[in-house]
């Protein structure tokens, strides 16, 4: 599979690379991949809950 | 499991549109007080009333107003559900209506508002409701102090007697049946699929 790579400012890379030693991850690529699909979750579900929130104001029901 | 606290407040949620005022209406029918204001007038959406509270509105900032309604039914909103203050027992009577109808439904409801944005299309929204819902259902099994009956719209709507006797069992009081089996009427199932 063809995968993107994207460069980290080598105190991130160090920071990253502690924190994955201190999860028991494999790599830090492996605990880098993992705190972003959380984090694009996290705001995929933000953004739905404000579309929802928007729909509920335009009805009355939220002020 | 924790311990009752011997204030129980019946709450009547879901989606705008998911059949929450019909069931309103009901418990009334049924001998059920409710805690409503009446600031929301009945009109062709809603041609029977709203039965809504407007302090609903802003539970997060002061929830002092439950209080009052203990011992009654009180129409709050899925995304208020969250605000709700531990210190009551709570048991939500949750409607769920075909999404298809809710948002054709809604639709009609902000076109009559005034309401010039619409959002997003249906496919879209769709998929936001049924986030929110998952959601908080996932929320609403985890909170000890409330206990949920889904109750769906169209059995109400096409066979309410079967629905009115687990209302009443859950809620865990009698309720006049019949009453509120006159309470249901057909011809407001408008925006059917």
């Amino acid at each position: 599979m063809f995968k993107k790579k994207i460069a980290l400012d080598p105190e991130l890379y160090a920071k990253l690379s502690k924190l994955s030693e201190a999860q028991g991850c494999a790599s830090v690529e492996e605990f880098a991949l993992h705190i972003l699909e959380d984090a694009v979750k996290g705001l995929g579900d933000d953004a739905s809950e404000e579309e929802v929130k928007k729909r509920l104001r335009g009805l009355g029901y939220l002020e | 499991m924790t311990e009752a606290s011997g204030k129980t407040v019946v709450v009547v949620s879901g989606l705008p549109r998911s059949g929450t005022s019909l069931m309103m209406q009901m418990l009334q029918a049924g001998g059920m007080p409710l805690l409503c204001d009446g600031r929301r007038a009945s009109d062709e959406d809603n041609p029977q009333g709203y039965f809504e509270y407007e302090k609903v509105k802003t539970l997060k900032k002061d929830a002092s107003w439950l209080a009052e309604a203990v011992g009654k039914a009180v129409k709050i909103i899925t995304t208020h559900l969250y605000d709700l203050p531990a210190g009551y027992d709570y048991k939500v009577i949750f409607m769920e209506r075909d999404l298809r109808e809710i948002l054709l439904s809604q639709k009609k409801m902000l076109r009559r508002r005034g309401e010039t944005d619409e959002g997003p299309s249906d496919e879209v929204m769709s998929g936001h409701f049924m986030n929110h819902v998952k959601r908080l259902k996932e929320w609403l099994f985890e909170q000890p102090h409330m206990e949920v009956m889904f109750c769906s719209y169209r059995e109400l709507v096409e066979d309410p007697s079967p629905l009115c006797n687990q209302i009443a069992a859950f809620i865990g009081q009698p309720l006049d049946i019949p009453a509120m089996l006159g309470a249901v009427d057909e011809k407001l199932y408008r925006n059917r699929m």
